[in-house]
């Protein structure tokens, strides 16, 4: 273990999604008599460092790319260009042992446990067959080590036998937890894994998660557009809008001292008990798609304080202070806190 | 003083299934004025979505409503006819439901559909019911009504979808408003335009609405009151400061504290023990006793509703009042 080189590192990582096209589409292409189908712009030129025994929480709204970018980093789908390197070996280029090496020491835990969970098995199955193909347990000892891992997840290992319609929905969850961990990984992607369950039943689960991160020493890059629970459990935030990472930084100053508007944004409108009769809204507008996003800052046009440059000039991720970054033109390119911008009004920044 | 807007007292649907009778709604009491937004709380399987289907006689067999008193302005609801129920429904009363695609036909423009509406219950022209849809379309926030009127549902975000099925539901100025988690499927940033768009609304229309969400979050910052379900009834009820400042009911008290917003980082966050009890193995009394911290013997018989000025509790134990912070 080096204190140096993180463990996971993505580095200007593109995504393109474009609809495959059939013969005929591109015979006529080809005359033009068609046009090229569109293209998703899912992840634009994201960097990203998770180091060993962090909890990185990624935020974002639908349609950013925050599933796209754990997929890529589980190496479930290649990348249109860019890395993404584990242990500092680019993981696109790992072969046969170490591959696979790698595919079991990263494990995703999914937001349904129903689609995620074959209906037609029974839960020793569903947790049992990954480590007994794997060769990581024998035939004979399957049954003594899914009872363990049931055991570890708060599930009854008497219920071993039975099939994923008989739990519950948190339960269900605890089924797919079990299945992650049931090859032994260091680290877990959460896509959205406890966004379906309900309030009394997501408390459990983020409990059950903080606990194994503790007790299995797992490295978490944790998945939600829920920024309180984010919070909660992250050591650090990343928030991503329409492809791009906009602001990170260690959870604390996100929440205390956010410099990029559309994160001050989100944070404003987080449902919470304590806002009784709150005005809704501060940002206006839609999300836009991200086949055709808006050039320079792809948030200016939902932005208050959006200037001339904001439309045409990207903004780069800038350290604004030590663990701090932020893609945003305000301020000689690092945001500005909000106590500065006032309550996003766009008021003029009133200097004591 | 004139009749409340709304009043259910006692309300009752359970549907009749093979393997026994499941309680969904098993004894509700509601009342709504006019302005007045009620947040209408509860985890899966509570009853909220079937108590807000029970009221507007939308429940199919093998459900029925069995028991009790549904009051429109004074006018019974069980025993009006399926005519008078089909007059009052997106005319008097709207519904907007979670997903907008059960509103919207995915084959007509979204115009011809709110044409429809406005001349089934209005003899107006064709003319005039675009010019009525157009100005709903307005209202909601969707911009450039005169264009959008002629796109197809599939046209829209679905921020946008959800527009449209609140601007077909306030139509005909409807007294009433019945929304089923209509924000629960969309993003905080849009969450929060639709909420401020609702709040508005009906302030500035005088309407009622009911507001069935999960979300306490939601809930405190746009309701007026809040009543929170557990299988199948209501367990505490009051002003939404009443309710989530100084909550009596453990289960509600629960709620509150799991709320990761609640909890300080590094602390494990405090849950509520066990799962809520399948629809057909509800435990004897209190249903919530397996799960409560307070529970003693009495909790065996069932908890009345300890009721004063329209704040209650169901409970035998209830939480002391708190100081007010």
């Amino acid at each position: 273990m080096t204190a140096t080189a993180p463990m996971i590192e993505v580095a200007g990582v593109t995504k393109h999604f474009r609809r495959k096209t059939d013969l005929a589409e591109r015979l006529a292409m080809r005359v033009g008599l068609a046009e090229e189908p569109p293209t998703v712009h899912a992840l634009d030129d994201v960097s990203l460092q998770i180091a060993e025994g962090e909890v990185v929480g990624l935020v974002g709204e639908s349609g950013c790319g925050k599933s796209t970018l754990g997929r890529v980093v589980a190496g479930m789908l290649p990348v249109t260009s860019g890395q993404v390197a584990r242990d500092g070996k680019d993981i696109a280029t790992l072969k046969g042992a170490e591959a696979r090496a790698m595919r079991l020491a990263t494990q995703i835990i999914f937001q349904d446990p129903m689609s995620s969970l074959n209906p037609r098995k029974k839960v020793i199955d569903i947790i049992g067959e990954a480590p007994r193909l794997h060769g990581l347990v024998k035939r004979g000892e399957v049954r003594a080590e899914v009872e363990r891992l049931m055991g570890l997840v708060g599930l009854d290992p008497a219920m071993a036998n039975r099939y994923p319609h008989q739990f519950s929905g948190g339960q269900r969850q605890r089924i797919g937890i079990a299945r992650a961990l049931a090859v032994n990984p260091d680290f877990l992607i959460c896509d959205e894994s406890i966004a379906a369950l309900d309030v009394s039943i997501q408390a459990q689960v983020i409990n059950l998660l903080v606990r194994l991160r503790e007790e299995l020493s797992l490295t978490l890059l944790f998945i939600s557009h829920d920024l309180s629970v984010v919070r909660y459990i992250s050591d650090r935030v990343v928030i991503m809008y329409l492809g791009r990472v906009v602001e990170t930084a260690p959870t604390d100053r996100i929440f205390d001292a956010a410099r990029h508007p559309y994160t001050q944004a989100l944070l404003e409108e987080i449902p919470r008990i304590d806002r009784r009769g709150h005005r809704f809204s501060s940002v206006k507008g839609e999300i836009p798609s991200p086949v055709n996003p808006p050039r320079g800052c792809h948030f200016h046009p939902r932005c208050p304080l959006a200037m001339d440059k904001c439309r045409v000039e990207r903004p780069a991720l800038i350290q604004a202070s030590p663990g701090h970054s932020v893609a945003c033109h305000l301020d000689g390119g690092t945001g500005r806190p909000l106590s500065e911008a006032g309550v996003m009004t766009g008021d003029t920044p009133s200097k004591d | 003083m004139s009749d409340p807007l709304l009043e259910v007292r006692g309300l009752r649907t359970w549907f009749e299934t093979p393997k026994g009778t499941v309680k969904a709604v098993d004894g509700v009491d509601l009342t709504l004025e006019r302005g007045e937004i009620l947040g209408l709380v509860g985890e899966s399987g509570s009853g909220k979505s079937i108590t807000g289907f029970s009221l507007l006689g939308l429940v199919d067999p093998p459900g029925r409503v069995v028991e009790g008193d549904i009051r429109f302005l004074g006018e019974d609801l069980r025993s009006a006819s399926p005519r008078r129920l089909r007059d009052l429904r997106g005319n008097r009363i709207a519904m907007i439901f979670q997903d907008p695609m059960m509103t919207l036909n995915p084959v007509l423009r979204i115009g011809t559909q709110m044409i429809e509406t406005v001349r089934a219950h209005a003899k107006v022209s064709k003319a005039e019911a675009r010019a009525m849809a157009r100005d709903a379309l307005g209202q909601v926030g969707i911009p450039h009504p005169d264009e959008r009127i002629d796109a197809y549902p599939h046209e829209f975000s679905g921020g946008m979808r959800q527009r449209v099925a609140i601007a077909i539901a306030l139509l005909h100025k409807p007294d009433l408003i019945i929304a089923d988690e209509p924000t629960t499927a969309l993003d905080v940033t849009i969450q929060s335009q639709i909420l401020s768009e609702v709040q508005s609304l009906t302030r500035e229309m005088g309407m009622g609405l009911i507001w069935i969400s999960h979300d306490l979050g939601v809930v405190g910052q746009l309701a007026n009151k809040v009543a929170v379900m557990y299988a199948g009834r209501i367990v505490e009820r009051g002003t939404v400061d009443e309710v989530l400042d100084a909550p009596r009911h453990p289960y509600t008290r629960g709620l509150i504290d799991s709320l990761p917003m609640e909890n300080d980082r590094g602390q494990p966050l405090r849950q509520i023990p066990g799962n809520a009890p399948p629809p057909l193995g509800r435990p004897e009394g209190c249903p919530f006793r397996p799960r409560c911290a307070r529970a003693t013997d009495t909790c065996l018989s069932e908890p009345l509703e300890t009721e004063a000025q329209g704040r209650g509790w169901r409970c035998f134990n209830p939480l002391e009042e708190e100081a007010m912070a």
